[in-house]
């Protein structure tokens, strides 16, 4: 409950920060903790009685972890450290320890964070276009996934239906407004795209096709002003932590195949090894074969040779042990 | 992949031992001068940082911009110099 922070609670080096951070001067070095605690209780709860008046709803509703964009009036550097950890990690990033030297750039981190996220609220309806243009992975999961295939649908339609510059040009104009360098690999990643799932597009195209034909012109009707917005938005909004470069090719949204800029599987080390291992036995079981019937055609050939003299010999002198054979041996060549 | 310089080449070649902070590819000597002044005068205080910050590039990123006077391609090679050494040593 309390956003009012009890300066008893927190750790010194917090206590040092939140008065650097409010241009307090530091008890010397040595002061124990109470000293800090006695300045931070006069100079900094001074100053946030003076804020709690006009801005005690939205502190407490960043305190309740409430709406992300009210929480644009929250000030990263009067949190305590917890609760600068748990913003954060409702943005999807994991904060390490928050000391005196990390602080800043955590505060940094949350302050981008906030303001992307004030951005991206008001433009959330329209991310989909966008996103079904260019982004390879499904990073907003929302609202988005049924636009996002919609607008796939009818991008991939058109070019598999007309696969030639003239869709692509098209394409290209709606997001050039926005970045060239955003349209670039669109380009790109769609002629490759081309080059190797012609047949997969196909089938993806039959199934996008079915319900969506309607719909699919009512939403690409309107790029225009949020496009650009959205474009230069998404590469830090992302609170999942998944970052969408508009750099990378377009990929594996909806139900595109998706095309790894690395080795089509996964290895891990181990599997290769495993791998590997298998490739080898193959050719151990043959050579343990080869062993036993080379062992199996001599043993015969041995046999046959002999007389049945000499045979019973060597059966009774194998039992012997180690003496009997070398008799057996000088029996077996005098005998030949 | 992008090309690394020699200076990240030497670095991640080799565990970094007591090396200086100027051995850090991007640290140059202004660079390295201002980072021994605030207490991390070897890689491996740097390296730390590096760690607490849970070996995040962009993080490291805003740590040594805020720091030191570093601009954007100073910190990323630092940053990727760092990470490419935790990655074959740590």
């Amino acid at each position: 409950m309390s956003f009012v922070e009890d300066p008893g609670h927190l750790s010194k080096s917090r206590l040092k920060s939140d008065l650097v951070a409010h241009k307090v001067e530091l008890p010397p070095a040595g002061s124990k903790k109470e000293a800090y605690v006695a300045l931070h209780l006069r100079h900094v709860d001074q100053t946030n009685a003076a804020n709690f008046s006009s801005d005690e709803d939205d502190q407490e509703l960043g305190v309740a972890g409430g709406d992300p964009g009210s929480a644009e009036e929250l000030d990263p550097s009067a949190l305590t450290d917890n609760d600068l950890k748990a913003l954060l990690f409702k943005y999807g990033v994991k904060a390490g320890p928050i000391l005196a030297s990390t602080r800043a750039v955590y505060e940094n981190k949350l302050r981008k964070l906030l303001q992307s996220a004030g951005e991206g609220e008001s433009n959330e309806a329209e991310n989909a276009v966008l996103y079904s243009d260019s982004d390879e992975e499904d990073v907003r999961e929302e609202n988005e996934d049924e636009e996002k295939e919609l607008e796939g649908a009818q991008e991939k339609k058109a070019e598999a239906l007309e696969p030639n510059q003239q869709q692509s040009d098209e394409m290209e104009s709606w997001s050039a407004p926005s970045a060239c360098s955003y349209s670039m690999p669109e380009h790109w990643s769609r002629s490759s795209r081309l080059d190797n799932d012609a047949e997969d597009k196909d089938i993806i195209v039959d199934q996008a096709d079915t319900p969506k034909d309607s719909t699919c012109v009512k939403e690409i009707k309107d790029p225009g002003r949020d496009i650009l917005k959205d474009l230069l938005a998404d590469t830090k909004a992302s609170p999942t932590g998944i970052y969408a470069t508009p750099r990378r090719p377009i990929k594996g949204a909806a139900l595109r195949p998706v095309q790894y800029a690395y080795p089509d599987t996964p290895v891990s080390p181990t599997t290769l090894e495993r791998q590997e291992v298998q490739r080898r036995l193959v050719p151990v079981y043959v050579q343990v074969l080869v062993f036993f019937a080379v062992a199996c055609i001599l043993f015969l050939i041995f046999v046959n040779v002999e007389d049945t003299n000499s045979v019973v010999d060597l059966l009774e002198s194998l039992s012997q042990g180690p003496d009997g054979d070398d008799e057996r041996l000088d029996a077996a060549s005098g005998e030949l | 992949m992008s090309t690394t310089s020699q200076k990240h080449r030497n670095f991640v070649s080799e565990p970094m031992a007591d090396k200086p902070v100027m051995a850090l590819a991007g640290i140059g000597d202004r660079l390295g001068h201002s980072l021994t002044e605030q207490g991390y005068d070897k890689a491996y205080v740097v390296l730390g940082q590096f760690l607490l910050l849970r070996k995040d590039t962009e993080l490291f990123c805003y740590w040594l911009k805020d720091v030191t006077a570093a601009n954007r391609k100073q910190a990323d090679d630092c940053a990727q110099c760092l990470k490419d050494w935790c990655d074959a040593f740590l």
